[in-house]
C-alpha cells in the first residue's frame, strides 16, 4: 500500500510530547481559508517552483516538452497540469528549485524514516500523523499506526475529525494522543471559513469524549483573527465540549503568521492581505479566560 | 531551596573588570631576562625556577578592597604577557599593531616597545624556544605547513589539569618539604629537579605573603568596619596559605586561584584547568556549612569572585594565532557532575552553585562543562539546560558514555578514565597526572584531498606542495582516487610525526617546568620534569580537520562523476582550478544534488567516518617522544576559518578560501537541513574512539526553544538521547540573530554579550568582523 506524503519532519516539538517525527499526509476535505499547510489540501501531486533557490539557468525550460515550464517576463512559471516528464525536469534542475510537493511512499519507507529517530522517542517522544487530514488516507494511516504500535513507538494524530465514525473507531486503538480540532462552533461560520458543516465533527467529538480514550484527547482551536478568535466562538466551543466531558483538555493555539509564505508557492491568495502578528501573552490569557467562562477546566496555552 | 542572588560586591567587581583597558605587559619579561643574565651557565631548570621565583617576589601586585579572592600575574587585569623564553619574535614584529589588529587587541605603552627592543629582544635572539626550533627543524616544518599545522612552536605547553587535590592537601610548604626530603635521598641526576621545586615553592609562599601585606595596607585605609573585616579575612587567608594548607572553604578557593596564577606565571600557556572542582572543594564546603561558618549565599559569592578571577587572565597570541584561537581563550575548564570512582552518579551542592554562578555572571570563563551519563539526575540536567538558556553558551556537555570507554581503549586505567576532566576547550584529560599535549598538530584532510585531486599542486598558488600520486583525471575509479588520497595522508603523517618529536625535544631542553611538575603525578615521585615525560600519562593529540567537508567533497565526486556520470573529471578539476568561475551550474549541482554530512544519510556520513578511522588507526601505530600514544581529536576552535583560507575550491561546492565546517564534528553550516536529530545521528556514526583527544559539536538554538519548562524538558530529553548516541560532546549557542546584528552595529552596548566561538565562549564584540559574520550565518533551528 502506498500513501501520498508531503513531508516528514523530524525534531517536531509542537505536535505532542517529547521529540517527535511528524508525517504529513496529503489531502483534506476541508479548505480552511487560513490553512497553514495549503499544499496539503489537494490530494493530487503537483510540482512546485521555489524561486529563492533558482539560479535561472534555463535548464528546466530546455527540458520541457509539453510547455509545463515557461518563462514569462524573466520569471519561471509552472503549469502543473501539463503532460510533462516532471521527474526528468526535476532531476536536471541543479538547484532543487523544482520539486514535487509530495511523493508516494510505502508504509515500509515511511517507517524507515520514522525509525531514524527511534533513539529520541525513548525519552518520551514518538510519531505524529498530520496533514492535510491524515485520515483522508485512512487505510494508509491505519497501517502506519499499527506498525508504530508494534514497534513500541508512541503515536499521536492531528485531525479535523471530518471523517466517518467507523474510520475513527478503526484507528483509535492505535493512538496514544489525539489532537482534534474544533474550529468554529457556529455551523454557518464553519461552512463559510472551512467549506464544510461541523455536524460530523461534533458527532465525532462526542464519540471521542465519551470513549475510553477521552483523556488522551486534546481539543484545539487555532486563533484566527476575526474568525475563530472571538469571545462568542471560544466561549461556545468551551461550553459545548465541557458539556460533553467536564474534564476535557482544550488547547488554544496562537495564530501562525508563517502560513502566509506558503501561499505563493501554489499560486493562491491568503486570507489576510496584511498578515496579523502573533497574539501576545496577555491576549492569549484573555482567550483562556473565555474558554474557562465556557466551562473548560483544563485550558492549555503555550506560555 | 532559598533564592540565591548576585551580591552588589560581585556586580561592582564585574563592571570594574570589564571596563579596564587591556595592555601588553613586558614586566615579567624583564624580570626573566634579568634572572637569566644573572644565572648564566646554570642548568635550564634552575634558571627557570629562579626566574619564576623572582617574578613572584618582584612583580607589581594589586587588588581591589572588595575582592574576596585576590591574585593576578600582573597588577592590571586582562593584560597580555610577553614571554621571552618561549618566543617573542612575533611581539617584535607586531608590537605596534597590537592595538589595531583585527582580533584580540591590546593597548601598548611606547616606552615598553623601546625597552623590549633594547633589552629583551637582543638577549633572547637565538635562545628562545621559537628560535631554536627554527634553527633545528624550521625548514621541515614549513614544508608540510600547507597540510599540517604544528603547534607549541613558540609557547609552553598548556592544556593541563594539575592535581588540585594534592595542592589543597599540601600547599607550597608541603611541596617544599617533600622536595627537601627527596633531595636527601635522590640520585645526582634528579637533584636539580628537586632543588628547582624548592626554589619555586619559596617564591609561591612569598607571593601569597605579599598579598597579605597588600591587603593589610588596604585594611588600614578602610573606615567602614564591615568592609575592613572582609579585607582582613582575605589578608589572613593569604598568610595562612603561605604557611599551611587551607582549612576553610574560603581559603581553599583562594588556594586554588593562587595555584592557577602561579602556573600561568611559570608557563604563560594556553589553559590550565581545575577539572572537577565540585569534588575538590566539597569537603571544605560541607565542613564549613555544618559548622555554621558558611551559608550557601556566602559560598556562592566566593565562587562568583573566583569566576571573575578566571576572566582576569587572558592569553596574548600573535595575530595568526589569534585567528585560530580568537577571543584569547585561556580555558580554565571546570567539569561538574559525572561519576565517582565506583561509577555512581556524582553531583553535589557545589555543582549547582557553579551553574548558578554562571547564570548570574554569563562571562566567558571559567569554561564550564557538565558531565552527563545515563544516571545523571533530572535536577542537574535541567538546571544545566536552564543555564544554557541564559545564553552564555555554557555549560557545554560531555558524555561519560562515550568518553570513559574510549579513554580505557586508549590505555587509561579505569579509575583515571572515570575521573576524567576537560582542559582548554573540549580536550579530554585525566586529572592531575597527564601531559596530554593535546594540540600537537592540526591535520588538514581537505588540503590532503586537494593534493590527491591535483597531483600535489596547490589550487591557490599553482605551486607544488605535495607529491604527485595522480590527479582526478588519472583515476579510472573512485577507489583509485581513494588510494591516492590515502598515500597523501601517509606522506604528511610521517613528516608530521617527525616534526612533533622535534618540538617535544625543544620543550624538554628549554622549558622544564618545576612548579607544574610538582602538581602532576609521578613527577615528584620520580624526580622527572613533566616536559621530559615525568607524568603518569604522556599523550599527543592530533586534530583531523574537517571531516564534514571531506565527506561532502568525496560524496560529490563519487555521485556526480563516478556513479551518475553527470560531470566529467576534467570539468570538475577545471572548475576547482577556477574556483567555479564559469561553472556556476556545476557548483549549484555540487551544493544541491548531492546529500551532505549532517542529514543522517548513511553513505555520505560513511565517506567521512571511513577516513577518520583510517587516520586514527594509522596514527595510533606511532609513539611520541615521551613514550606515550598519539591519538585523535575532532575540534578546531576557530581554526576552521584560517584553515579554510588555505584550501582551494572543493568539490562540495565550497569556494576557495571559505571557512571549513566549524566545530569539528558539526556539519558544514547551512547544509544540515533535516534538523537537530539528524545532525546528532550523523555525528553519532563517528566512533567514540576517534575523539579521545576531544570532539566538538556545535549547535545553535534560538531562545524560543527554552522559553518555558516544556521547552527545557524537551531539551533535557534531547540531551538524554545525546548520551544514548555516545557522542562525546555538544554545546549550544542560544542567541537571536537580531541580537548579533545589533551587537555588530553597537558594540559598546553589547560588551557583555558572549557567544560560543567553538570550544569556548568569547565576547562577541571582540571578535573580528568575518568571524562575527560567520557566527551570524551559522545554522539556527528556529521553532516559532
Amino acid at each position: 500500500m502506498k500513501g501520498q506524503v508531503f513531508d516528514i519532519r523530524r525534531f517536531s516539538t509542537h505536535d505532542g510530547d517529547g521529540i517527535r517525527t511528524t508525517v504529513f499526509l496529503k489531502g483534506c476535505p476541508l479548505s480552511c481559508v487560513w490553512c497553514q499547510n495549503p499544499e496539503g489540501i489537494s490530494a493530487k501531486k503537483r510540482p512546485l517552483y521555489f524561486e529563492n533557490r533558482c539560479i535561472h539557468c534555463g535548464t528546466c525550460v530546455k527540458k520541457s516538452r509539453a510547455e509545463g515550464v515557461k518563462i514569462e517576463n524573466g520569471k519561471i512559471h509552472l503549469n502543473p497540469k501539463a503532460a510533462e516528464d516532471w521527474a526528468e525536469i526535476i532531476d536536471w534542475c541543479p538547484a532543487g528549485a523544482i520539486e514535487m510537493d509530495s511523493r508516494e511512499m510505502t508504509v515500509g519507507e515511511v517507517m524507515e524514516e520514522i525509525r531514524k529517530d527511534e533513539v529520541f522517542y525513548r525519552h518520551g517522544g514518538g510519531v505524529t500523523l498530520s496533514g492535510g487530514e491524515p485520515l483522508f488516507q485512512w487505510e494508509f494511516a491505519l497501517e502506519l499506526l499499527k506498525q508504530c504500535r508494534e514497534e513500541g513507538i508512541h503515536t499521536a494524530i492531528e485531525t479535523s475529525l471530518y471523517v466517518r465514525q467507523e474510520i475513527l473507531e478503526a484507528v483509535l486503538p492505535y493512538l496514544d494522543r489525539i489532537f482534534a480540532d474544533f474550529k468554529l462552533e457556529n455551523d454557518g461560520l464553519h461552512k463559510k471559513y472551512t467549506g464544510v458543516s461541523n455536524e460530523r465533527i461534533r458527532r465525532n467529538l462526542k464519540f471521542l469524549l465519551k470513549s475510553e480514550k477521552k483523556d488522551a484527547v486534546i481539543i484545539r482551536t487555532p486563533m484566527i483573527p476575526g474568525m475563530t478568535a472571538t469571545k462568542e466562538n471560544i466561549e461556545a466551543v468551551g461550553r459545548w465540549i465541557s458539556g460533553i466531558y467536564p474534564e476535557v483538555s482544550y488547547e488554544i493555539l496562537n495564530y501562525n503568521p508563517l502560513a502566509e509564505s506558503k501561499y505563493h508557492l501554489i499560486d493562491q491568495e491568503y486570507c489576510f492581505e496584511d498578515n496579523p502578528k502573533l497574539y501576545t501573552k496577555e491576549q492569549m490569557a484573555e482567550f483562556r479566560s473565555w474558554a474557562e467562562q465556557g466551562g473548560v477546566k483544563h485550558v492549555i496555552i503555550e506560555s | 531551596m532559598e533564592e540565591l542572588y548576585q551580591t552588589e560586591r560581585v556586580t561592582y567587581l564585574k563592571d570594574k573588570m570589564l571596563s579596564e583597558p587591556r595592555y601588553a605587559s613586558i614586566e615579567q619579561a624583564l624580570i626573566i631576562t634579568d634572572t637569566y643574565k644573572k644565572n648564566e651557565g646554570q642548568p635550564k631548570i634552575i634558571q627557570r625556577a629562579k626566574s619564576l621565583k623572582a617574578a613572584l617576589e618582584q612583580i607589581a601586585i594589586s587588588a581591589e578592597p572588595e575582592e574576596l579572592i585576590v591574585g593576578n600575574r600582573t597588577a592590571g587585569v586582562r593584560y597580555g604577557v610577553v614571554f621571552p623564553e618561549s618566543g617573542s619574535t612575533w611581539v617584535d614584529k607586531e608590537f605596534e599593531t597590537l592595538p589595531t589588529r583585527p582580533q584580540d587587541r591590546f593597548n601598548v605603552h611606547q616606552e615598553d616597545i623601546d625597552t623590549f627592543r633594547q633589552v629583551i629582544k637582543p638577549y633572547w635572539k637565538g635562545k628562545s624556544l621559537e628560535d631554536i626550533l627554527v634553527q633545528r627543524y624550521g625548514k621541515k616544518i614549513d614544508e608540510i605547513a600547507k597540510v599540517v599545522k604544528i603547534n607549541q612552536k613558540d609557547h609552553a605547553q598548556g592544556h593541563i589539569c594539575p592535581n588540585c587535590e594534592k595542592w589543597l592537601e599540601t600547599g607550597p610548604k608541603g611541596l617544599q618539604e617533600e622536595a627537601e626530603a627527596k633531595l636527601k635521598t635522590c640520585s645526582e641526576e634528579h637533584k636539580d629537579f628537586y632543588k628547582s621545586v624548592r626554589i619555586v615553592m619559596e617564591g609561591a609562599e612569598d607571593f601569597m605573603m605579599r598579598y597579605h601585606d597588600f591587603m593589610m595596607n588596604l585594611a588600614e585605609k578602610e573606615m567602614d568596619e564591615d568592609k575592613k573585616k572582609d579585607i582582613l579575612t582575605v589578608a589572613e587567608n593569604c598568610r595562612n596559605l603561605s604557611e599551611r594548607p587551607p582549612k576553610t572553604f574560603h581559603e581553599a578557593v583562594q588556594s586554588v586561584w593562587f595555584l592557577f596564577v602561579i602556573l600561568q606565571m611559570e608557563s604563560n600557556a594556553s589553559s590550565f584547568s581545575p577539572g572537577r572542582l565540585d569534588q575538590h572543594l566539597i569537603s571544605f564546603y560541607t565542613k564549613d556549612i555544618e559548622e555554621g561558618k558558611l551559608t550557601r549565599q556566602d559560598a556562592l559569592e566566593i565562587i562568583e569572585c573566583l569566576w571573575l578571577k578566571f576572566n582576569e587572565i587572558v592569553y596574548m597570541r600573535n595575530s595568526h594565532g589569534a585567528k585560530y584561537f580568537a577571543g584569547f581563550p585561556i580555558g580554565f575548564n571546570i567539569a561538574a557532575g559525572g561519576q565517582d570512582e565506583n561509577g555512581n552518579d556524582y553531583v553535589n551542592d557545589l555543582s549547582f552553585l557553579f551553574l548558578q554562578a554562571q547564570k548570574h555572571l554569563g562571562l566567558p570563563q571559567p569554561n564550564l562543562s557538565v558531565r552527563l551519563h545515563e544516571r545523571t539526575g533530572d535536577a542537574l540536567l535541567k538546571e544545566a539546560v536552564r543555564t544554557v538558556a541564559k545564553g552564555s553558551g555554557m555549560p557545554q556537555f560531555f558524555n561519560d558514555k562515550a568518553v570513559i570507554p574510549s579513554m580505557e581503549e586508549l590505555g587509561i586505567e579505569e579509575k583515571d578514565a572515570l575521573n576524567y576532566a576537560i582542559v582548554g576547550c573540549v580536550e579530554l584529560t585525566t586529572q592531575g597526572n597527564n601531559l596530554g599535549w593535546s594540540d600537537s598538530a592540526m591535520f588538514n584532510l581537505n588540503k590532503a584531498l586537494e593534493a590527491a585531486l591535483t597531483g600535489g599542486i596547490c589550487l591557490l598558488t599553482g605551486e607544488r606542495f605535495a607529491p604527485d600520486y595522480g590527479n582526478l583525471e588519472d583515476y579510472e575509479t573512485f577507489e583509485d582516487l581513494e588510494e591516492a588520497f590515502r598515500r597523501q595522508i601517509d606522506y604528511f603523517m610521517d613528516k608530521m610525526i617527525l616534526a612533533c618529536e622535534e618540538v617535544e625535544k625543544v620543550h624538554i631542553d628549554l622549558l622544564p617546568s618545576p612548579f607544574l611538575s610538582s602538581v602532576v603525578d609521578n613527577c615528584m615521585e620520580d624526580g622527572i620534569d613533566v616536559t621530559a615525560g615525568g607524568a603518569k600519562y604522556n599523550l599527543s593529540g592530533i586534530q583531523m580537520i574537517q571531516v564534514a567537508n571531506l565527506a561532502d567533497s568525496l560524496a560529490a565526486i563519487k555521485q556526480l562523476i563516478f556513479d551518475e556520470g553527470k560531470v566529467e573529471k576534467g570539468e570538475m578539476l577545471d572548475a576547482l582550478k577556477h574556483d567555479f568561475e564559469g561553472y556556476e551550474f556545476l557548483r549549484t549541482m555540487c551544493l544541491n544534488k548531492v546529500p551532505k554530512y549532517g542529514n543522517d544519510v548513511d553513505w555520505v556520513d560513511a565517506m567521512g567516518t571511513k577516513w577518520a578511522e583510517y587516520f586514527k588507526n594509522r596514527l595510533r601505530t606511532f609513539t611520541n617522544y615521551r613514550g606515550g600514544p598519539y591519538h585523535t581529536g575532532m575540534y578546531t576552535v576557530s581554526a576552521h576559518v584560517p584553515m579554510g583560507e588555505n584550501v582551494g575550491a572543493t568539490p562540495d561546492g565550497r569556494h576557495a578560501k571559505e571557512p571549513l565546517a566549524d566545530g569539528g564534528m558539526s556539519p558544514v553550516y547551512g547544509r544540515d537541513v533535516k534538523g537537530p536529530t539528524a545532525v546528532l545521528k550523523s555525528v553519532s556514526k563517528l566512533d567514540k574512539n576517534l575523539t579521545t583527544n576531544g570532539g566538538l559539536l556545535n549547535m545553535k538554538f534560538l531562545p524560543e526553544f527554552f522559553k518555558n519548562e516544556a521547552g527545557i524538558d524537551k531539551f533535557a530529553k534531547f540531551l538524554r538521547s545525546f548520551v544514548d548516541l555516545e557522542i562525546p560532546h555538544i554545546q549550544f549557542n542560544v542567541v537571536r540573530k537580531e541580537d548579533l546584528i545589533a551587537a555588530k552595529k553597537n558594540p559598546e552596548q553589547y560588551r557583555g554579550l558572549t557567544v560560543r566561538v567553538a570550544g569556548y565562549t568569547a565576547y562577541f564584540t571582540e571578535l573580528a568582523d568575518e568571524l562575527q559574520n560567520e557566527i551570524i550565518a551559522r545554522t539556527s533551528y528556529g521553532d516559532i
